[in-house]
This record gives C-alpha cells, structure tokens and sequence, in this order.
C-alpha cells in the first residue's frame, strides 16, 4: 500500500459545496456556496491528510474553519469536509443516511503530534523498548476494561492509522469507523443525528464532531462537575 | 351634528382635521408631539436651572413617537424600519451602545423543531448559560428561560422533580430533563391574550410584541408548561454584556411589566444558525432543524427514536420532543 496514491477526481467533487479549484484533482462546476460555508484553499494539512487515505476511505476535498465556533481553547475549529460518495464512507458503513458531512481534523487537538516525532519507524510501540514517560498523560481506561492494548485500535505497522476489524485502515479523523464497530447503535444515531453535536448551524453544511472530539477514546466516560448556577425562580417545583 | 364645508364631521371618530389636513388620530398625536417638544423647547429657552440638552431632546421625541406606534404585526415594511432605527438610535442615546435590531422574516418552507436527548443531558446547564448570555436576560431578577430537572431513573413526575440542583452532575441514579418554550403548534397563551400581543409567526415561533403587550399575565396563566417570564422591574444587563445582535421580536431590550419568552434565538435560527442553547450544549444532547426537511437531524431523531412529549395529552401539540438512547 503506497501512503501516496492519488486521490480520484471523481471522490472529491461528490460533495455538492465543492467548489472548482478546492483540490488539486477538483473537476466540480463552481457554485455558490451556503451562506455559512467559508471558502478557503486546500493546504498542506489536508493534503497530507489525503495522502493517507485508503480505499474506501472519504476524501478530503476541502479544510474550513467554522464560524463563530472555537475550541475549548479558544482555537478556531478546523473541519474537514469530506466527500459524501454512496459506494464509501458512513453511509454505506451504517446505512441511515447518505448526508453529507464535515469532521474536524484531529491532528490539531492531538497534544503530541505529529506521532513520527517519536515513532520514528511508524511502528506503535517504539524499537528501542518503552520510554518510561511517553503517553503518561493516557489513562487507559478503556482499553483494560475491554482487554485491548495499544495494536488493538493502533495500526500495528503506522502509529498514524487506525486499524479495523477488517483488516482496513482509517485515518485518526475517522474514529467513527473504528468506535462504530462495537457501539454500532451509537454510531448508527451519529450518522442520522440523534447522537453527537452539530456545530455551524442547522441550515447548509452539516458539521458535526467525531467521536473522540467528545470522548477521549482511552478514557470514555463524561466526567463530573459543577453545573451553572441555579435558577431563582417562584416556581421551579410543582410544573413542568 | 352638522358636516363642515369639506363634507366631514367635526370630531368625527374616523379622523380629525389638524392643521386643516385630514390626519388620522396617529399621525395627529404624533403632529402633537412634534408641537410639544417644540414648546418644551421655548419654555427651557426661558428656564436656565432645567436646561434640556439636544440629546435629552431627541430621546423624549423618539420616545414619544415609540409610544404611540402601532403592534409589530400590521405595520408595513416601512413602519418596521422607522420603529427600528428609533429603537437603535434610543440604544446608542441612553445607553451607547451600537446595536442591530433585526426584523428578518420566516423562511419559507421552514418549521422549528427540537428534541432533546434525555439519556445525553448531563446537567451542566451551560445552555442556561448561553441562552441568558444571548437573549440579554435580567441579571438582576435571574430570569431564566430554560429549566434543567434533576429526576430519578425510572420517574417521571416533574411535580417532584428538583430545578435547582446545585451539586456534582450527572449525579448517580439521576436523569436530566430540560424545559423551555415549546413552540406549541396550538398554542394557548395566543389564545387568551387580550390586545394580540403575542402570535405565532410562520415558522412556528412564537412571539411577544414587547411593545404591545399590557402585561395582564393571562399568557403565563394558559402555559401549561411555564414558559413565560415576567418583567417585574426593568431589566438590567451591563452595557458590555449587551448581546447587540437582536431581532424586533426576540431578544431586544425589554421593559418592566411585559411578558418575555424563548423564541429559538429568533435572530440566529432565521440566518441558519442553531439556538445558543444547542450550541452551548457540551453533550450534543439538543437536536434542532427544520420539521419540513426530510433530510434534518430532526427529521432522523423522530422517524428513529422513541419520542414523547410533555402533557399531551392538553394537545398544545408542542415542537419540542424528548427522547433516549
């Protein structure tokens, strides 16, 4: 499998917003965007990020960042939009929708990568035996629940991969693809809308999040906290 | 009664002649006004300890002429804009700020609907947050539009149910139901207002003319599900706080005695954009989208979810559903 392979024209003109020009292949007839769609050239990011699609996978066909949404760190948010092709992606993997959809690239809000700064050789667990700080911030929780180590979701031989249960691979923005192998009926309610969050509007492109922009995929649960303040009201018993 | 030589009636109760020009009884208060203020003007002339500034001027006459404007509903296109820029003329004199008081109309095509996940709500309340933020709610009376119940798995009696909850969440055992305006597809509180105050716009909002309502309280009498907030005393929200995007019949600035709701953030879902609630919401758990789109997540949610609403049986027929997991 060469990580270079060329993208088909034809993956990244599905999406009905792809304007001409968005990608290098892009042969899609100019049209006017939605009203919240933020035209912006394709990068190096994005492509790099289609430089290690797979067969079957989505294609980026553009990065936007959306407006009026920043991260928890007050970073803007970056999407990537992909295209919507009904032989690939979620729709066939689930079969509720055919909706396009917009993900956000992960490796931005992944704290230590690019991974090769360290996984030299792209293998998961380094040659040079274990280095005794690496990762400790990673509170496997779900994975010792689950009996899993790092290979079980980690593509063996690339540390920037996936790895499915088919044997396929997936990129670290596609973590639907690999949490939908066992949380199906959560992965099925993603795909239509019932599960997860939808940023940008409801009108025009639908953003959502992936899974692990909610979840943090070692450690899954929906920690505790202190809610906002409560209400003074007359009447907060006693009605709905 | 005898006519005049034009043929109308002195005093007649259709018009009045002021000026020798027919006027109706608006523009001949209004006419009224102008004389007034240009009185008042004479009279300071002569009183220098009540000096009246141009500014207080102007604010007493785009003040008058606000009062004596007519409801929101059936003005023209025309009246709408003049309404509009007094109220943000008033903004920048009193208060300076520069605010932008949309009056955009329904999209065609489009019902509102929303649907709330019960088994996602985590109890955080930061669409209370948002939605305070957003809407300029009273800071000082806390007005709240939203209400977020704390209730025990396998329960649904909200009589019993705990609003103001202020602890660790998700507690363990516990669920977490939000309540708002629904956006009832019959309402009642439209019903039973007595001036037409409040109507239900295309879309399926439903709104308050601050302006015209009376503040009788009838509406929050007929809610069944306690949506409605009631201005007390006027609202106070610090000047940098003022959320300057606004909608005529959404979240502008409110007086004392009138009737205030949730109206889906009128001024973002008419542009496309999602109720500050359902953006604020960490979990994802508020779904929002056009009813008449097959294709919308809300669409999804009620074709391929277990859904109830509250008291339906009363057949307010909200547009606000709950569902699960």
């Amino acid at each position: 499998m060469t990580r270079t392979r060329v993208i088909p024209a034809a993956m990244c003109v599905a999406a009905a917003w792809s304007s001409s020009g968005c990608h290098p292949g892009g042969e899609g007839k100019a049209e006017e965007p939605p009203p919240n769609t933020v035209a912006a050239p394709i990068d190096s990011a994005t492509a790099a990020l289609n430089a290690t699609r797979e067969p079957g996978m989505l294609a980026v066909v553009q990065a936007v960042p959306v407006k009026g949404w920043t991260g928890p760190d007050g970073k803007p948010f970056e999407v990537a939009l992909r295209s919507a092709a009904p032989e690939a992606g979620h729709s066939r993997q689930f079969g509720t929708t055919d909706l396009p959809i917009a993900l956000r690239s992960r490796a931005a809000a992944i704290s230590q990568y690019p991974c090769t700064s360290c996984h030299q050789g792209r293998k998961v667990v380094l040659a040079n035996e274990r280095i005794s700080d690496a990762h400790n911030n990673i509170k496997p929780v779900h994975p010792d629940r689950t009996g899993a180590v790092c290979s079980t979701c980690h593509s063996a031989d690339d540390v920037e991969l996936l790895t499915l249960k088919s044997g396929e691979r997936a990129t670290l923005d596609e973590s639907y693809r690999l949490c939908g192998q066992c949380h199906f009926p959560e992965a099925g309610a993603w795909a239509g809308g019932g599960h997860g969050k939808r940023l940008d509007g409801w009108q025009g492109r639908r953003v959502v999040m992936a899974c692990t922009d909610c979840h943090d995929p070692h450690k899954p649960a929906v920690p505790v906290r202190i809610p906002f303040r409560a209400p003074q009201l007359e009447r907060t018993r006693g009605q709905p | 009664m005898t006519a005049d030589s034009d043929g109308r009636i002195p005093g007649g109760p259709e018009s009045a002649t002021l000026l020798q020009k027919p006027v109706d009884r608006r523009a001949a208060l209004s006419i009224l006004a102008g004389g007034l203020a240009a009185g008042a003007q004479a009279v300071s002339a002569c009183t220098p300890l009540s000096a009246e500034t141009d500014q207080e001027r102007e604010i007493k006459q785009l003040a008058w002429q606000e009062y004596i404007k007519g409801n929101y509903r059936f003005m023209t296109e025309a009246e709408r804009a003049e309404t509009i820029a007094r109220l943000e003329r008033l903004a920048a004199l009193e208060r300076g700020l520069d605010v932008t008081i949309q009056s955009t109309g329904a999209q065609p095509g489009v019902v509102f609907g929303y649907a709330f996940n019960i088994s996602k709500c985590k109890g955080y309340r930061q669409c209370v947050e948002a939605c305070i933020n957003e809407n300029n709610l009273d800071r000082k009376a806390g007005t709240q539009y939203i209400r977020i119940f704390e209730i025990e798995n396998g329960v649904l009696e909200l009589d019993n149910d705990d609003a103001i909850y202020q602890h660790e969440v998700p507690a363990e055992g516990h669920f977490y139901l939000g309540t708002q305006c629904f956006q009832c597809a019959d309402p009642p509180c439209v019903k039973v207002c007595p001036v037409g105050a409040t109507w239900q716009e295309p879309d399926g909002i439903t709104v308050v003319d601050y302006d015209w309502c009376i503040g009788c309280r009838y509406c929050m009498a007929a809610c069944p599900y306690w949506a409605r907030r009631f201005n007390w005393g006027t609202p106070e929200v610090p000047v940098e706080e003022v959320d300057p995007n606004q909608h005529y019949l959404g979240n502008r600035a409110r007086m004392r005695g009138r009737v205030e709701k949730c109206t889906f953030c009128i001024h973002r879902s008419r542009q496309g954009r999602l109720p500050a609630c359902a953006e604020a919401c960490p979990t994802g758990a508020r779904v929002f989208g056009n009813l008449l789109d097959p294709d919308s997540e809300i669409r999804w949610v009620l074709a391929n979810k277990r859904v109830f609403r509250l008291k339906e049986d009363l057949k307010t027929e909200p547009r606000f559903w709950y569902f699960s997991d």
